[in-house]
């Protein structure tokens, strides 16, 4: 072996001396061939003419010896490279185009693969991730609802399919020490939920099942990033205090950098210590999840089906709670992503799509390439190179191209794909892990390869149907070739592709526009929301933070340029809310499970005004609509259509709640609806909304529930002009009190488009990419034809051809490939866009074989393709038949 | 067919040049006179086939080479047999009696 290897350092890289040895070697033995001659009696002239014949040639000797080398395929590579790069240098022009055409293609694929694995592909960053699921309870109307921790605790003490098990809820915490207040986003996790994930805290310890009950220790767990930002990465920050919603509490771990779990939460606190009225009702879902590792050797499905009977044998213990409530365990993995799959794949292919287009423009500029080269391969076949490595001279040509272009289309990637998180930060989950990385490079490089091969075999194939010796034969000018057909077919396929790839974003922009014009049921304009951490100081009791609410808002309005400002636990198109159970009158369902939903508002009395939502019947609340008068609701147009169809609503009552129900309440209005959920408002979602007036909260809920209510706020004003007189008048009541989550109703409105704005801005640069590159090809190869027709054109115009002739003929080609490549195109989108549902999920207010959609792409692609033509025709004109014919 | 053919050619080639060289070191003429010599004629190795074996079998360490004065005083390369070359003589040389006895004996039953 290791002779093998200097061996092959020597025949490589120490070529000169051993081929200078081998030169001496075979001299010495000719010569002393020559000289054994002359002893037997040759003249000198004779000898050496008799052992020349013997010894077949010195260059071919030696040529023989050279291939046996070890290595010698290395070497004929590296020549292949040498003469590849050779032949490229030659020709900047055609290299440049070539590479910058496959960078933009396979730079665009870098991009999208980056996402692919990064969400897709990649694992979960936690320990053997693939044995981590979730569990969610399930009832007759949702597969998934959240999970209710009574239940949950039941599962960890029964459940012997997994060796752990635990629970997370998403909460937001006000940080007031140290440092100055902040909101941070933080997680109420069970004991054992980070060694479920396999996880080590890069300090200290998770939380014991001492301090995960009610009544235990204020434990805490922060994240690196606040370690570094605020305890400046202090190695004894075990033990240390911080002021978390005004509770005094101890730090016990600190995560280590990059953690990351559901969202970016800094602040973990124990889930047993959690609200009573969340955690310990069994009919309460509200927000809670559960994780867990499989036992080794158990399926999912075997998990499954003990969890079933688990939660059947749950159900019977706590019918009223539990009844028709079910469980799924699913992979993890699969929960944390979402359904964003989809949407990657179909941006995948659609980039493929580009990538093809591309290729077939390099193949194009290959087979005419390839014409011009047929002498110089006539020649080398001549002289006695063998086809297999004039194939592979050709070969090494493109992949030595695409590798180029491979590793630019990288640099072009990396500022694209960081470009992409900056524009669309939340369209994407675990996005932190998206990047230009290994397995992405290597993605990168077998693309290249591939589309190297691919584009280079098949001129290389097609010029070797042709007769090497022809070339040499004439001048090399022929009447039209085969490959002038080739040419046509890949111009056809690639209108085709980019057709599709026009209509798909075309669909998409007509959604947006759709969009754009619904009416969401409320005045968007000039309406400004955010959130206020109010000081525990003022929470003390019930009834001092209901004041502490209504002083802030009282400031809040009197700040000039206000119009009208008021709470609500829930903004519309923002992705908040809930659905809540309820019954009519006296219709209490037997099960709560079975029970019909709501989408639930707790507003003030100024609500609607703020959110320009009319009113269409009765009245709406007033400030003495209180904890002390009789409980009033109203409703929108939606429930009032489906319960009340034919019947007036007005003085009709709705209970509502899980736990502890509230209610009866009397409708007293009916309101418009608005669209909540998104603008295209699914069906398959709840539809029917209730209002209740927060100052009519029940007690019990008002400590749980205020700091999360969000200021909606009316003015004409800008928000940078008016937020600092907000935030002033907030201050004004204690300075521990955060404004936080400050948006534009308008901006709300706008990210609600974003599964769809998202993969439309991409679909738009993908299909521009394509016409870009179709246009190219279709030119480049017109005016090919217009080069190797000039001669025949010349003939035309010497025979009486006008100009006008010569133009429709050449725009005539050019156009009879677009109009075949959009016939084409035509047939295969509305399948393509059939047979992804993920895409037609997209639509809005568009079918996907809107004619109208097709009409407009379809004439732009053909207007670019006759731009693409304009310019040979031009050409074309200009040919005088004296000088074409004075070539013959 | 062909492939076993050549093997067989190539092996044979091999094995008279580490025959051939089994005695004493030689220059690349010594080797083809010494296999004429030994074979009685049969068989002539010509340049183009001597040249490339054993520059293979150089690499594959059965042989050294040396730069060194030939009888008439001209520079030479001259070869050696190395002990991994004496072991493949010894192989071959049984190889090739294992063929030839089995062929000897088709043969004789046809």
């Amino acid at each position: 072996m290791l002779s093998r290897m200097t061996n092959f350092w020597r025949n490589i890289f120490a070529k000169e001396k051993t081929d200078r040895d081998l030169d001496e070697e075979v001299r010495s033995y000719y010569e002393s061939l020559a000289e054994e001659k002359m002893r037997q009696g040759l003249s000198s002239e004779e000898a050496r003419h008799s052992a020349r014949l013997e010894l077949g040639g010195i260059e071919q000797v030696k040529e023989e010896v050279r291939d046996v080398r070890t290595g010698a395929w290395l070497d004929s590579l590296l020549q292949d490279l040498r003469f590849g790069a050779r032949m490229l240098r030659k020709n900047p022009g055609f290299s440049a185009i070539a590479v910058l055409t496959l960078a933009l293609g396979i730079g665009a694929n870098t991009a999208i693969f980056s996402a692919v694995h990064g969400v897709l592909l990649s694992p979960l960053p936690y320990a053997q991730p693939d044995r981590l699921v979730m569990i969610m309870e399930s009832n007759p109307r949702y597969a998934h609802v959240w999970v209710s921790y009574p239940n949950f605790q039941d599962w960890q003490r029964n459940a012997q399919s997994f060796l752990q098990m635990a629970a997370f809820m998403q909460q937001g915490y006000d940080l007031s020490n140290p440092g100055t207040p902040e909101h941070v986003d933080g997680s109420a996790v069970t004991a054992g939920f980070f060694s479920t994930l396999g996880v080590r805290l890069a300090l200290g310890r998770e939380f014991s099942a001492q301090e995960d009950q009610y009544g235990g220790a204020r434990a805490l767990i922060i994240s690196d990033r606040l370690w570094k930002n605020r305890f400046a990465q202090n190695p004894q920050v075990l033990g240390k205090p911080a002021t978390l919603d005004g509770v005094d509490c101890f730090i016990v771990g600190v995560l280590p950098p990059g953690f990351r779990f559901w969202s970016d939460a800094d602040v973990y606190t124990p889930l047993g210590q959690g609200d009573a009225l969340i955690i310990n009702p069994r009919g309460s879902h509200d927000g809670i999840g559960a994780i867990a590792r499989l036992r080794p050797q158990v399926s999912i499905s075997q998990a499954k089906a003990e969890m079933s009977t688990i939660q059947n044998a749950l159900d019977r213990l706590y019918p009223d709670d539990n009844r028709d409530l079910g469980t799924d365990v699913m992979p993890l993995k699969r929960e944390l992503v979402g359904d964003v799959s989809g949407i990657l794949v179909m941006l995948l292919g659609a980039v493929g799509l580009v990538l093809l287009i591309a290729c077939a423009n390099v193949a194009n500029l290959f087979l005419a390439r390839s014409v011009a080269r047929r002498r110089e391969f006539g020649i080398r076949a001549a002289l006695g190179a063998n086809r297999g490595r004039l194939i592979r001279q050709l070969i090494t040509e493109s992949v030595l191209l695409s590798l180029a272009g491979g590793a630019l289309g990288v640099l072009i990637a990396i500022p694209a794909v960081k470009s992409l998180l900056a524009a669309f930060p939340d369209s994407l989950p675990r996005n932190a892990n998206i990047g230009v990385n290994a397995p992405v490079l290597l993605f990168t490089l077998g693309v290249s390869i591939v589309v190297g091969i691919f584009f280079g075999l098949a001129p290389a194939l097609k010029s070797w149907n042709a007769d090497f010796q022809a070339p040499l034969k004439d001048g090399g000018r022929g009447s039209t070739s085969p490959h002038s057909r080739a040419q046509s077919s890949l111009v056809v396929v690639q209108m085709a592709l980019t057709l599709v790839l026009l209509l798909s974003a075309g669909l998409l922009f007509r959604t947006i526009r759709q969009l754009s014009e619904v009416d969401p049921g409320f005045d968007t304009q000039h309406i400004i929301t955010f959130k206020v951490g109010v000081s525990r100081s003022l929470m003390k009791t019930v009834a001092s933070t209901r004041i502490a609410y209504q002083q802030l808002i009282g400031r809040i309005r009197d700040i000039p340029g206000v119009q009208a400002a008021d709470f609500t636990d829930t903004v519309p198109l923002s992705g908040q809310g809930g659905t809540i159970p309820f019954w009519i009158d006296s219709q209490r369902p037997a099960s709560l499970q079975a029970a019909p939903r709501l989408v639930g508002f707790l507003t003030g009395p100024d609500y609607f005004r703020t959110m320009g939502i009319p009113l269409l019947r009765g009245r709406s609340f007033t400030p003495h609509d209180t904890v002390q008068s009789p409980c009033v609701v109203v409703i929108d147009s939606t429930f009032s259509r489906m319960y009340f169809p034919g019947s007036d609503p007005l003085g009709r009552t709705i209970t509502f709640g899980f736990a502890s129900p509230t209610g009866p309440c009397r409708i007293i209005g009916v309101a418009r609806h608005v669209r909540h959920w998104a603008l295209d408002d699914p069906t398959s979602s709840t539809q029917n909304q209730m209002y209740f007036p927060l100052a009519q909260d029940p007690d019990q809920w008002v400590l749980v529930g205020y700091p999360y209510l969000t200021v909606v706020l009316r003015t004409p004003l800008e928000s940078a002009t008016v937020m600092p007189a907000i935030k002033a008048a907030v201050y004004g009541a204690g300075s521990d009190q955060p404004v936080y989550d400050v948006r534009t109703m308008q901006n709300i409105v706008s990210e609600s488009m974003s599964p769809q704005r998202f993969p439309m801005i991409l679909l738009s640069v993908f299909a521009a990419l394509a016409l870009l590159l179709a246009s190219v090809g279709l030119y480049g190869v017109i005016s090919y034809a217009v080069t190797q027709r000039t001669h025949e054109i010349g003939i035309r115009m010497a025979l009486g051809a006008e100009k006008k002739d010569v133009f429709r003929l050449v725009v005539g080609g050019g156009l009879r490939l677009a109009v075949t490549g959009v016939a084409l195109g035509g047939i295969t989108a509305p399948i393509l866009t059939r047979v992804l549902p993920s895409f037609a999920h997209l639509l809005y207010g568009v079918s996907a074989s809107d004619p109208l959609t097709f009409a407009a792409v379809s004439s732009i692609l053909v207007l670019v393709a006759l731009l693409a033509c304009y310019i040979p025709a031009r050409r074309a004109m200009k040919v005088h038949p004296m000088i074409s014919l004075r070539y013959e | 067919m062909t492939q076993d053919q050549t093997n067989l050619l190539q092996g044979t080639l091999d094995m008279m040049i580490l025959k051939a060289l089994a005695l004493d070191h030689m220059h690349g003429l010594g080797i083809s006179r010494r296999i004429e010599q030994i074979t009685k004629g049969t068989f002539q190795v010509k340049p183009g086939s001597l040249f490339p074996a054993l520059h293979r079998m150089e690499e594959e360490g059965w042989l050294v080479s040396s730069w060194g004065e030939s009888e008439n005083n001209r520079r030479a390369k001259y070869y050696r047999l190395t002990k991994a070359g004496r072991r493949q003589l010894e192989s071959e040389t049984q190889r090739w009696g294992r063929i030839s006895l089995a062929i000897a004996r088709a043969l004789e039953a046809s």
